[in-house]
Order: structure tokens, then sequence, then C-alpha cells
């Protein structure tokens, strides 16, 4: 065969397997399915993550990266064990995380908290602050889609070592069909985020028991308003701001997402991740760190806006002691490729503190960020 | 049932479709080249003409698109310098095609061993459960893993024209052009995937007059814009120097890079290669070291192999009589990277790594030196070779510190001048092969992002 017989799999391009564009459009229901029906392939896709990043977390689990006795139980999918460089990432992202959550608690460690985590699905972290902190005084409340929130709920319901966290008594007594739980130490809410949104009309805003709104409040959105549309975050945020936590009540905000979406990863990333119907718009809003700090001042975090890409904080956050153990973990052979990952992905965090010495300016004013 | 003849062509035939061979006929063929392999050196003598391949990774199609490119077995000489397997989706069809076609072509084809022609490594990133799914058993992964420790461990390439004659490509957009007009003695070309010319750089050419920062190649390729005076991923600029010749040094090629243990090709050849990847030593070295911009060497932050400055370099080319190191191992974003004066490139030839780093790939094409065709320069003895002394980088003086006059002329008397001209170097860049074509599998494949 000589090259000019190979053919040029370019020109395959639209034809052949059964009509190509056509095909494909079907397959997505991209062409001709109606605005709602993409609005809920859309939703169906972002709700679907939820397991990728719990089956990310079993993975780091087993290798010995991260203790979390309650990923596995969250996970229905059989555990999968992910490349090196994924789990490096997803230690890098859970530590850094951890990190600004456990200097929030342990500043004032006798004055309540209040921490919202924003499309929490099936995180573990409110029964690692259990185990970490025992008898801490803090309010955790968790907002996810029904579909999600009622898998939790189930996964707590059958597990002893997590629903002894909530009660020192018997076993949740809830419908098995509840998506919602409430306490005056956890609760999960089953909602649309977007229905924090202000909405147009006079739709009152739906009421979310036990969240304080004296209480400093930290909110975390790891990987979740990314997928809103940018206006519908800012409006969100400001009801945060405004309505259930108004000033001047010290709050935050925590944000894991990706960044720089406009070099060759980054498109490569925004056109892998619409394949499977996942969009990033307020990728494209914040492309860089600088941004970033932007958008947090600009919601009303005034008293602290800053952001880090995920490479710079393994290179500074984590000890040398700690680097040279998870190193050991696995042979790590994609060392560009890992770089070029992790500075594709940022932790922001912006905070209001109304006040010299707020809780956020003493947990957080010396945390190391580097100008990127 | 053997393999070979016809047998071998309809396995090909069928490899080249992305379908994979029975077990009976993967465990012939490893047989067969495993007898073909025994009979190399740990360096294989290979005559330029020779197109040089870096890393595979599985990506099947991305293989196919390189044929596309560069020209299809037999009618074109290829050395690919390992890391065949893993990460990608098809490791085993790209790996067994390659096999069939060194297997059918022995003096056609080169293969070398990559870090991940190994049995530790392919367990991690991929090929042995390839291996699983598709087969069922281990047996094909245990076949291949056997084929993996008679892979040669590297090549020595002579015979390499040191200019290349232009081709009359027409030129691409933006193209980046260092040469007078009627220059016929060019030192770097670089095509796109549609054979246009993207840029061109002449021997010594003092590229002032040309404008500078077009070294863009075509936007529709996603490749950053680098930012030296060379066209795009090379290291040339204008001081390269020297006087014209068309007798080249030998280019070394290999998957990592060198080793403090090996200070001349002659050690490699002594090495007992036909074993696993050791964890240590001169073999793992030579399979897992980088290229960076230090003194002398330092510890790879792999964990295995080592890191090695310009100097090691310099000193490791003049002693061998070599002009060029080519080595892969490293993704690098616009396909290829010249470094350190050019005596050291890096090859990368799967595009989109992983589907996921948007990347593009290139090859390396060496042309023939008529006058000098498979003559093998073995002596260490005095160097003609070019005009200019060494334009050393701020960074490799001897004493470690920034270059200062004094240790750049300390270095220069040790390395003397220049070893060898550097071979005339075509480097052919390709994009992706495209989505749809691929075939990719309709299961959703594993967590690609962090989400």
């Amino acid at each position: 065969m000589s090259a000019q017989q190979i053919p040029d799999l370019r020109t395959l391009l639209g034809r052949g397997r059964g009509g190509g564009l056509r095909a494909r459009g079907r397959g997505r229901g991209d062409t001709g399915a109606s605005h709602q029906d993409r609005e809920a392939l859309r939703d169906n896709a972002v709700k679907g993550t939820d397991q990728d990043a719990a089956g990310s977390r079993v993975s780091c689990v087993e290798l010995g990266y991260l203790h979390d006795p309650y990923a596995k139980l969250f996970a229905t999918q059989s555990s999968t064990r992910r490349l090196p460089l994924l789990n490096r990432g997803t230690y890098v992202r859970t530590t850094a995380i951890d990190l600004l959550i456990d200097k929030f608690i342990t500043t004032s460690p006798d004055s309540p908290k209040q921490i919202v985590s924003l499309g929490a699905g099936t995180d573990t972290r409110f029964f690692r602050i259990c185990e970490a902190y025992p008898g801490v005084d803090l309010s955790y409340h968790e907002i996810d889609f029904p579909a999600n929130t009622a898998a939790k709920l189930a996964s707590i319901r059958r597990h002893p070592l997590l629903f002894t966290k909530l009660t020192s008594g018997p076993p949740l007594s809830l419908e098995p069909t509840a998506t919602s739980y409430h306490s005056p130490m956890y609760n999960i809410h089953a909602l649309d985020l977007r229905s924090l949104a202000s909405p147009p009309d006079d739709t009152p805003l739906p009421t979310l028991p036990h969240l304080d709104p004296s209480l400093p409040t930290l909110i975390l959105s790891e990987m979740c308003l990314i997928y809103l549309h940018t206006s519908t975050v800012a409006s969100i945020l400001s009801t945060f701001l405004e309505t259930y936590i108004p000033a001047p009540t010290p709050l935050a905000l925590v944000l894991y997402e990706p960044i720089l979406p406009n070099d060759a990863f980054g498109r490569t990333m925004t056109s892998n991740l619409a394949t499977r119907n996942i969009q990033l718009p307020t990728m494209s809003a914040y492309p860089e760190l600088a941004d970033q700090r932007q958008r947090l001042k600009g919601y009303g975090f005034v008293d602290g806006f800053e952001a880090e890409n995920t490479n710079n904080i393994w290179r500074d956050w984590v000890s040398d002691e700690e680097k040279d153990r998870v190193a050991g973990l696995e042979m790590l052979d994609e060392l560009e490729e890992l770089e070029m990952l992790l500075s594709h992905y940022c932790i922001a965090w912006g905070w209001r503190d109304g006040g010299a010495a707020g809780v956020f300016t003493m947990a957080w004013g010396d945390t190391q960020e580097q100008d990127g | 049932m053997s393999i070979g003849g016809s047998d071998l062509d309809r396995a090909i035939h069928q490899l080249r479709s992305c379908r994979p061979i029975p077990e009976n006929q993967v465990r012939e063929l490893c047989y067969k080249a495993r007898e073909l392999l025994i009979e190399e050196g740990n360096v294989v003598g290979v005559d330029a003409p020779v197109t040089i391949c870096g890393d595979i990774h599985g990506q099947f199609h991305d293989l196919m698109e390189l044929f596309r490119v560069g020209g299809d077995v037999p009618d074109t000489n290829y050395l690919f310098m390992g890391d065949f397997v893993d990460r990608g989706f098809y490791s085993l069809e790209s790996f067994l095609l390659l096999l069939c076609l060194k297997v059918r072509y022995p003096d056609r084809i080169t293969l070398i061993r990559g870090n991940h022609e190994s049995r530790q490594i392919t367990t991690v990133y991929g090929f042995y459960d390839e291996c699983l799914r598709k087969y069922g058993s281990a047996n094909v992964w245990r076949y291949c893993c056997e084929v993996f420790d008679y892979l040669a461990l590297g090549a020595l390439v002579t015979g390499a024209a040191t200019s290349l004659s232009p081709t009359d490509a027409p030129l691409a957009e933006n193209a980046n052009i260092e040469c007078p007009p009627d220059s016929d003695e060019l030192e770097i070309e670089t095509l796109n995937a549609a054979g246009e010319i993207m840029s061109r750089c002449a021997r010594g050419y003092d590229g002032q007059s040309v404008s500078q920062p077009t070294s863009n190649p075509p936007s529709s390729s996603p490749v950053p814009t680098p930012s030296r005076t060379g066209p795009a991923g090379t290291g040339a600029t204008s001081s390269s120097g020297g006087s014209l010749g068309n007798d080249s040094g030998a280019i070394l090629c290999v998957h990592g890079g060198l080793s403090p243990l090996i200070d001349t090709i002659d050690k490699i050849r002594l090495l007992d290669r036909k074993q696993e990847v050791p964890h240590e030593g001169a073999m793992c070295d030579l399979l897992w070291s980088d290229p960076d911009e230090i003194d002398g060497w330092g510890l790879s932050p792999r964990g295995a192999g080592f890191l090695f400055g310009a100097d090691i370099v310099k000193c490791f080319n003049q002693k061998n009589n070599l002009s060029l190191i080519a080595r892969a191992h490293q993704l690098v974003m616009e396909g290829f990277k010249e470094m350190f004066d050019s005596t050291i490139v890096t090859v990368w030839s799967a595009p989109n790594y992983c589907y996921r780093c948007g990347n593009v790939a290139a090859i390396l094409e060496l042309g023939e030196d008529g006058s000098n065709a498979g003559y093998v320069r073995r002596s260490n003895g005095d160097q003609g070779g070019g005009g200019g002394g060494w334009i050393l980088g701020s960074n490799v003086g001897p004493n470690g510190g920034a270059g200062n006059a004094n240790g750049n002329r300390r270095l220069s008397s040790v390395l003397g001048e220049r070893a060898r001209e550097g071979p005339g170097r075509r480097y052919r860049v390709f994009d992706a092969a495209p989505q749809d074509s691929r075939g990719m599998p309709a299961k959703k494949p594993v967590a690609d992002y962090f989400l």
C-alpha cells in the first residue's frame, strides 16, 4: 500500500456510518431536539458528573492518597482505578479545600459556624469533619438535585458508619422516597440550585431549614457553579450575600473549577466535555486566575479574593514530606501532562468579613498565593 | 498456523483496519519478531534516509495519519523510538501492526524500546487491561512483553545529509522563511500535514532581515507561539554558524536520553538488554531520562532516570562524533522541540495525546547524503567541523554559575569546535485524525477530567 492509498480520514467526515452529522445529531439529541430536551440532557449529564467524582475519590482512597472511609459507601460504580495523574489531581483538589476548611473551623474553634456545599452530591466532607472535629459546633448544608440527594440519603440509611454520625439513636427514620433531610447539624436540601437565582416574578425563594443568617458561613462550589450560566451564578450568589446570609455576617466562597479555556488543552477540554453534553459557561467568562479574583470581588467578597492553580497549590501548599509520601504511592510517568492538567484547574477563595478582624481574615489572611 | 508470506500480509491488512488478529497469530508473530530482534544489537545501525517518530501510545488512528503524512512502509523507512503502547485505546492494534511491518520489512522499519514497553508500566497504564479485554486472557500481553525484552535500546543513523534539498511545496499561510530566496542549503524545514511549508531555515543564515514574529504555523493548528527566533519547535538561531559540508555526524536515537553511567555508545552496546526494564542503571536511564536546563546531572521528578543539561549533551556528542541526539518521551505541544543549540531534539508523534492535550505531533525526516551513504563513522579523531565556536547558553558555565567569558572559553577548549554540522531536518507536523473516523468506543471512557 502506498501513501496515496491510505485513506485521508478527514474525507470520511460527514458520510458513511449512517449519515454522519444527522446520525450523530440523533444520537446526542442535538439536532431537532427541542430546547427543553437539550436542557434535560444537560441536566442529566451534570447529575452524572457526581458519580464520576465519587469514583475518582474511591480510587484515591484505595490507593492511599486520601483517608476517607466514607467514599466507597456512596459510590455506585464498582471501583475503577484511575490513572495516576487523575489520582494526583483529585488528591490536590481535596487537600486544598480541606486546608481552607480546616483553617476556617479551627479559627475561634468555640464559635458556631456554617458550611453550605453547592451540588454536594456524594461528597463525604461532612462525615470527615465529624470524624476530625468531634463536637464541632457546625451547621452543614448540602444542596443538590433531588435525584442525587435521594441516592445519598439511601446510602446514609444503609450504612451505620454514616447514620451514626447523624443520630445517636436508631437509624434515620425517613420515608424511603425522601429527598431531603433536616437537623440542626446536617441538612440535605433537594432543590435545583437555579431556583435560588432571583426569580423574574415575585416567586418566593425556597426556604432552607436550619440555615442561620447570623453564622459565619462558607459556601463551597466544587465543580458545581461552573455548569450554570454566568448570570445565574451571580444571581444565586447574590441571594446568599443579600438574603440568606446578609451583611454583616461573614461569608466566604470557595470555588474549584477549570480555567484557561483558550489554549490547546482548554479548547480540547471544552470540546471533549461537550460530547458528553457538559457545558462550562463560566469558564469562558473567567478564563484566567486574575479574572477569578476580580469575579469574587465583583460578587461582593471584598475583604479577600484569591485564586491559584492546582499545580502551584501542589507545589506550595503540600509539605515536602507529604509530597514524598504521595509520590511514593504510584509511579507517575506523565509529568508534562500532569502539570498541564493541574494548571487548568484552580481554587479560588474570597470573603466578606464585615469587619477588620473577621473570622475569614484570621483564617485565610496569610494563605499562600503566587501571582499567576 | 504459521504466520509468514501471505498470512503476514493478511494480518497487516486486518490490523490496518484496526481489527485485532487471533491469539495464535499473535503468538506466531511475536515468536518471529523475537527471532529477528535477537539478531539486532543494542544500538541498531540505520542508514539515512529515515523518518524518525516519537511516542505513539496506542493512538492507532493517529498512527495511520502519521503514515499518510510521512509515506507508507515500505516506501518510507521508519524508526520508531518506543512507547507504542499504553494510554490510547488501541495499543494492541498499533503495536501489532508495527510488529507485523517489522517482520515483513525488517530493513525498512526499526523499533526501539520505550519506558512503556515494560510489564510493570503496562499494568498501570492500560495495555494489560486492553489485552485482557480484547482476548479474555493475559496471554497476548505476555507474548508482547516477551517481544519488548528484545527491542533494541537505541539506533545510530548514519549517512544523513547536512542540508535539505528544498521542496517546491506551496507556502502555508503565515509561513516563516529565514533564508535567501535562492538558498539551496536548508537546515530545517517544517511542513504541515497538507505538505505546505510552515517554516524554512537556511544554515548559518542571518535571519535579521526577515520579519520575526511570524513563526506561527497556520492558524488552524493549535500551536503556541515559540519565543525563540527559529521556526516553531526549533532552537535554531542565526548563530549556528559554520561551513557547509555534506557529511553529518551520526544521529543517536534513544527513547529517553543519556545516562551518567554511559559515556560512549560502545558502552550501550555492552549492556545485557534482554530483560524487563530495571528500576535503575544504564538501561533504565536510556529509557527514562530527560534533557533539562540545568548544569550536569539532576534527579528526575519521574522517579527513574536523570535530568541532563546542555554540557552533558555536548560532551557526549563530541566524544561520540554525533551531530544530534533524537529522543521522544516528553510531550511537546509543537510536536518537536530542539534544545541546546540543536544538539538534541524531542520528537513527539501522538497528536492530541490521550485525546485530551490538544497538542500537534511531528515526525523528523533525515535525507540521504548521496556522497557518503552508509559510511559508518566510528573514529573519535579530529573534528573537521564548522567555523564558528560555541555560542554558549548563559547557564552552562562549568562553574555552575552564569557563564562568564572566562568560563565559556574554558568549556570551549574542552569541547573544541562544534563537532559536526547537524543533519538537515525536515519536520512534518500533523493533527489528530478526526474524532468521527476513530470509531471511538461507544462506552464512555474513564474519567478524563475532574468533574
